[in-house]
């Protein structure tokens, strides 16, 4: 066994069973946590697929960023109360699971129409494709091909932070129709 | 690499579903959330599995754009949950019924 | 004069039009415009039958081809009036005794509430009338006909308020339908067979290319029509109760005009029926039994306006009788002459109830004759007319029409038509002595009717007087029938077993009889014919019901009629309005369910995603 075959085989179980456990936890920070651990096993995927800055930036911004984003709403909205057991739409979980397999499978198959399960990665991967380094490979794709989208996302990145400050500094003013109403509803309920 | 490529994208699939599952099955808008989380980062992985078996960068950097779009919409959401949070005092989906028929 | 021919229809027909329209401010006027419109149109009528005497014989025919009414494809019919000698005669009787009644009826309908609109429906159904014998095409005819019918129903039911005057307008009006129905059948044949309905081309060129089939199809299906609008067997139920009507209008339509339509239109389409001996059979036959029913039924009758129309019915039958034997001229002398008589006996009767104060019913009449003088005279001179005493119109045309039975070799005819005519006499002097003779029976005393009233009595009672005199009375039959020979042909007179003398007198004979034995019955006292009910239930029964004919098609039409009405209730509310309301309902619960959708939950929405993706995604997948 190769290494890159043995790591395989430590982390996609790793991966696939923190994925369920966030699944089934009632607690959200449990589910938060076991997130990370799955987005940690993520990283170590694109490592040995050839991806090292991406390795490091999922860590940083995924695992780093985003949910410990994701931690602070939580806590700061105490919603780490225990979620309720009680399925109200009936059928939801089993036709859930069911269609959720069916999906797997089609995938599974798709692959294996498409690209078989044998087929494997071209070796020289780090001489060619990554020459100087992953940084640099990309940083050369990315600035020359791609360079459009790359100013696109960041205008993208600065318009969702204007979003955000205008969402949070929202003065209080007259309620609208709707809200009345919906209060309304949440009285009546 | 020895691992054939195909284990990757199996496993991408994998954690797709669970993602998807997890999106209808948790009434916590925060847990569908990072549950949508899930789904992107398996697609992520897909892309970079893919983008080493063909050769060339392509798939790794629609991946890093990838990241970076879901790190916008994760602030944007989050603000989202927290006003609506704010209006009713939950976080569960099943409250929203306003839309009704 | 030839030429405002027009005008003798819409004279009356501009007085329907005034009258219903301004009635009510018109008030007694209205009847004076009626009868005035009515009396200008016979004077008319007069200067057209002069203008037409001063045509030679062969060419009196003159048609009036006023506008194009129908023009469809090949199918093209016009409004054109026809004056021949067969329709000034009806349009002189029409006109005149129509005019004469319609002088009574100011004075009998004078403290009607309605009194303009009862004149404007009479204008209008003389109107109709005249449109019918002036017709020069089936269809014009046939418009009059069916107008005709419209306003004796309006006329019968005109005081609608009681449920048995609209009972019987209703009765009279599905009734004559049926034959109606099958009369438009025969004007379809005609225009299919002939591709004209034109009397000139049906009666010239139709003659010679019908078959005898299709010919005699057609000659029974306008004579159903016209047994239905002369209330023969079998459709002659409504007549008796038409009597609900007021007595002007017994008068003018069931007595004198519109029951001798059928006649007419027997007599205008004689060149179809002679084409198939089958149908003249028929129609011989139709009359004969339908004169001996009516007879025995006008005795069996109570009510003096019924007995008066079972008599009507029975005359009619004569006159069918008479066309059945080609005896077309025999036929018309009695519709005329009927119509002097029957008139005169209707409008009697008229002042007998304006009397009494309504009561129609002859038990409780009797020795009137002492109170209304006149009216016993009028009446008198009615009933003997219509007996067949000569020197009387009635006799005339009586005598002519059983002696030509004799004479054309039909001996079972003539015997049965003999004996119809001793039941004639005995049907109408019972009313005549049951009413103004013998013993009273009434209470009241009764009054004997105004001058105006009087006044058109006693023309109509000189008519009936000399009328048969001066249009029967040569060798060849008379002048009323050299002067239709050129319409109708001029039959000959054949031998009978008897000489002319020897059936002149039997009938007579039977006439004075017949007279006598009523006299004997029911005047003199000497039999007791109010108890005759009860000692023979049966039999007054079966003369009384007119041999149950009337429940007979009860039991035949209207109950299932009923019955197939209560089904379509049924049908109607379960099954139609079911129907409806259970696609409402299906509606209904349909929008129950589909709002179970949408109920809100993010969740249930993000399933039906994931639903559809999977189903595209095999669908994909299978077929690559």
């Amino acid at each position: 066994m190769a290494a890159d075959e043995i790591v395989f085989w430590v982390f996609a179980p790793i991966s696939i069973g923190s994925a369920i456990a966030m699944l089934l936890q009632r607690n959200a920070v449990h589910a938060a946590l076991f997130l990370v651990v799955n987005f940690f096993t993520i990283a170590v995927f694109y490592l040995v697929l050839g991806a090292s800055f991406l390795f490091a930036v999922q860590i940083i911004v995924y695992a780093g960023a985003i949910m410990v984003l994701f931690l602070f709403v939580i806590m700061l909205l105490g919603v780490d109360r225990e979620e309720t057991l009680v399925e109200r739409l009936r059928g939801q979980r089993v036709l859930a699971v069911v269609l959720g397999a069916g999906i797997a499978i089609e995938l599974v198959v798709a692959i294996r129409a498409g690209i078989g399960f044998a087929t494997k990665a071209p070796a020289n991967f780090d001489e060619t494709v990554n020459q100087g380094g992953n940084a640099q490979a990309l940083a050369r794709v990315l600035f020359r091909q791609y360079f459009f989208p790359f100013e696109v996302t960041s205008v993208l990145l600065i318009v969702a932070a204007i979003a955000v400050v205008v969402f949070a500094s929202r003065r209080r003013r007259a309620i609208t129709r709707t809200e009345a109403v919906t209060a309304g509803h949440r009285e009546a309920a | 690499m020895s691992t054939p490529i195909a284990y990757f994208v199996a496993v991408s699939a994998m954690l797709f579903a669970i993602g998807t599952v997890g999106v209808l099955i948790r009434k916590n808008a925060l847990v569908i959330f990072m549950s949508v989380e899930l789904q992107l980062n398996a697609v992520n992985l897909a892309l970079v599995a893919f983008s080493r078996m063909h050769g060339n960068l392509n798939g790794q950097v629609v991946a890093f754009f990838s990241m970076v779009v879901a790190a916008a919409e994760v602030v944007v959401g989050l603000a989202i949950i927290v006003t609506v949070y704010r209006r009713r005092q939950s976080a569960s989906v099943d409250d929203l019924t306003v839309l009704r028929g | 004069m030839l030429d405002l021919l027009w005008l003798i229809p819409l004279l009356p027909l501009a007085g329907a039009a005034v009258n219903l329209l301004l009635g009510r401010r018109l008030g007694k006027a209205a009847g004076w415009l009626a009868t005035g419109l009515v009396g200008l149109g016979f004077g008319l009528a007069v200067a057209a039958f002069l203008d037409l005497l001063g045509l030679p014989a062969d060419q009196r025919v003159h048609v009036a081809n006023l506008f194009d009414w129908i023009s469809v494809g090949t199918f093209s019919v016009d409004v054109a009036l026809r004056v021949d000698p067969l329709s000034i005669t009806m349009t002189l009787v029409v006109t005149g005794v129509g005019a004469l009644i319609h002088l009574y009826a100011i004075g009998y309908m004078d403290h009607d509430p309605r009194f303009g609109v009862f004149f404007a429906y009479l204008n209008l159904f003389v109107f109709f009338m005249l449109m019918l014998v002036l017709a020069d095409n089936y269809l014009l005819l046939y418009l009059g006909w069916e107008g005709v019918g419209l306003c004796s129903y309006l006329l019968i039911g005109f005081w609608f308020e009681r449920p048995s005057a609209s009972s019987a307008a209703k009765k009279a009006f599905v009734t004559t339908r049926i034959g109606d129905a099958a009369m438009l059948l025969g004007i379809v044949l005609i225009w299919l067979h002939v591709g004209s309905l034109d009397f000139g081309a049906v009666f010239g060129r139709g003659a010679s290319e019908l078959t005898e089939g299709t010919a005699t199809a057609i000659a029974l299906l306008l004579l159903a029509g016209a047994i239905g609008k002369s209330a023969q067997l079998p459709l002659h139920v409504w007549l008796p109760d038409a009597m609900e009507g007021p007595t002007p209008v017994s008068a003018l339509i069931h007595a004198a005009t519109m029951v001798t339509a059928g006649v007419y239109l027997v007599v205008r389409s004689h060149v179809l029926f002679e084409l198939s001996g089958t149908a003249l059979t028929v129609v011989l036959v139709v009359g004969l039994v339908s004169a001996l029913y009516a007879a025995l039924a006008s005795i069996g009758q109570f009510d003096l306006k019924r007995a008066l129309a079972y008599s009507t019915m029975s005359q009619i039958g004569f006159m069918f009788f008479a066309a059945g034997m080609r005896f077309y001229t025999g036929a018309m002398l009695l519709l005329v002459c009927h119509a002097f008589y029957k008139a005169l006996l209707f409008l009697t009767a008229g002042n007998v109830l304006h009397g009494l104060h309504d009561e129609t019913d002859m038990r409780r009449m009797g020795g009137l004759r002492a109170d209304m003088p006149l009216s016993a005279a009028w009446f008198a001179v009615g009933a003997l007319s219509l007996a067949g005493i000569p020197p009387l119109a009635g006799f005339f045309a009586k005598d002519q029409i059983v002696g030509f039975a004799a004479t054309s070799g039909r001996e079972v005819a003539w015997v049965l038509a003999s004996l119809g005519a001793f039941l004639s006499a005995l049907y109408i002097a019972r009313p005549l002595f049951l009413t103004f003779f013998g013993r009273r029976r009434g209470r009241e005393q009764a009054h004997e009717a105004p001058g105006p009233m009087q006044a058109p009595l006693a023309v109509l009672a000189f008519l009936t007087v000399v009328g048969g005199l001066f249009l029967g009375l040569t060798a060849e039959g008379g002048r009323l029938a050299r002067f239709l020979e050129p319409v109708v042909g001029l039959v000959e007179h054949g031998e009978a077993a008897l000489p002319d003398a020897a059936l002149i007198s039997i009938s007579i004979v039977l006439a004075l009889a017949a007279v006598a034995v009523a006299f004997w019955i029911w005047a003199s006292g000497r039999v007791d014919w109010e108890a005759f009910p009860q000692r023979q239930p049966e039999l007054a029964g079966w003369l009384a019901n007119a041999f149950y004919v009337n429940t007979l098609y009860a039991w035949l039409v209207q109950h299932p009629g009923k019955a197939f009405g209560r089904v379509l209730t049924v049908v109607d509310d379960r099954v139609i309005d079911g129907a409806v309301n259970e696609v409402a309902e299906d509606v209904v619960d349909a929008s129950g369910v589909a709002p179970r959708i949408q109920r809100g939950f993010v969740r249930s929405y993000a399933l039906a995603f994931l639903l559809g993706a999977v189903a595209l995604l095999l669908f994909l997948g299978l077929r690559a």
